[in-house]
């Protein structure tokens, strides 16, 4: 039961994650792409999370841990570096 | 499952390579290292998914976002 209902929520986060690629593949603006980049992330997020419950691995984690500070990293990166519409300073 | 991963790859791969704007180019590269997070993750290679997370997906868009700002063009002809 508990297998079962951990492979749906994979293949559902699996497909979910797919579903936001038009939004980032044919986003009129640039802040549409990277609003879609970041619900990428955060379903990519959980679905780490999930396949390490279901693989019952503790190192499977530290990937989770990992990408989720460098992504915010990333996305700090575009969103500061690079200006949408007018300038800051 | 893996299937379903490698064409999400593919697809914004070639994006990256098609589109015309740079931001929008490295958001598509920024999501195709995400994916390959997870594909690295599910062929078994925990430490190989760690460095491209810390690599792919933070540093590499920190510098191409920053040469794209010091080029000081968003467009290509």
């Amino acid at each position: 039961m508990r297998d079962l209902i951990l492979q749906i929520v994979q293949w559902s986060l699996l497909v979910l994650g797919l579903g936001t690629l038009p939004a980032l593949l044919l986003g009129p603006t640039s802040s549409c792409r990277l609003i879609a980049l970041n619900t990428l992330g955060g379903i990519v997020l959980a679905f780490l999370v999930v396949y390490s419950l279901a693989q019952a691995k503790t190192l499977y984690l530290d990937v989770a841990l990992v990408y989720d500070i460098f992504g915010f990293l990333g996305i700090l990166a575009i969103t500061r570096l690079s200006r949408f519409g007018k300038r800051i300073r | 499952m893996t299937e379903l991963i490698l064409a999400g790859i593919l697809v914004l791969a070639i994006a990256c390579l098609m589109l015309k704007d740079l931001i929008a180019a490295v958001v598509s590269l920024s999501a195709v290292s995400l994916l390959s997070v997870v594909l690295f993750l599910k062929v078994g290679a925990p430490d190989v998914a760690i460095t491209e997370a810390a690599v792919g997906a933070g540093v590499s868009t920190l510098i191409y976002i920053w040469a794209i700002r010091v080029m000081g063009k968003r467009k290509i002809r």
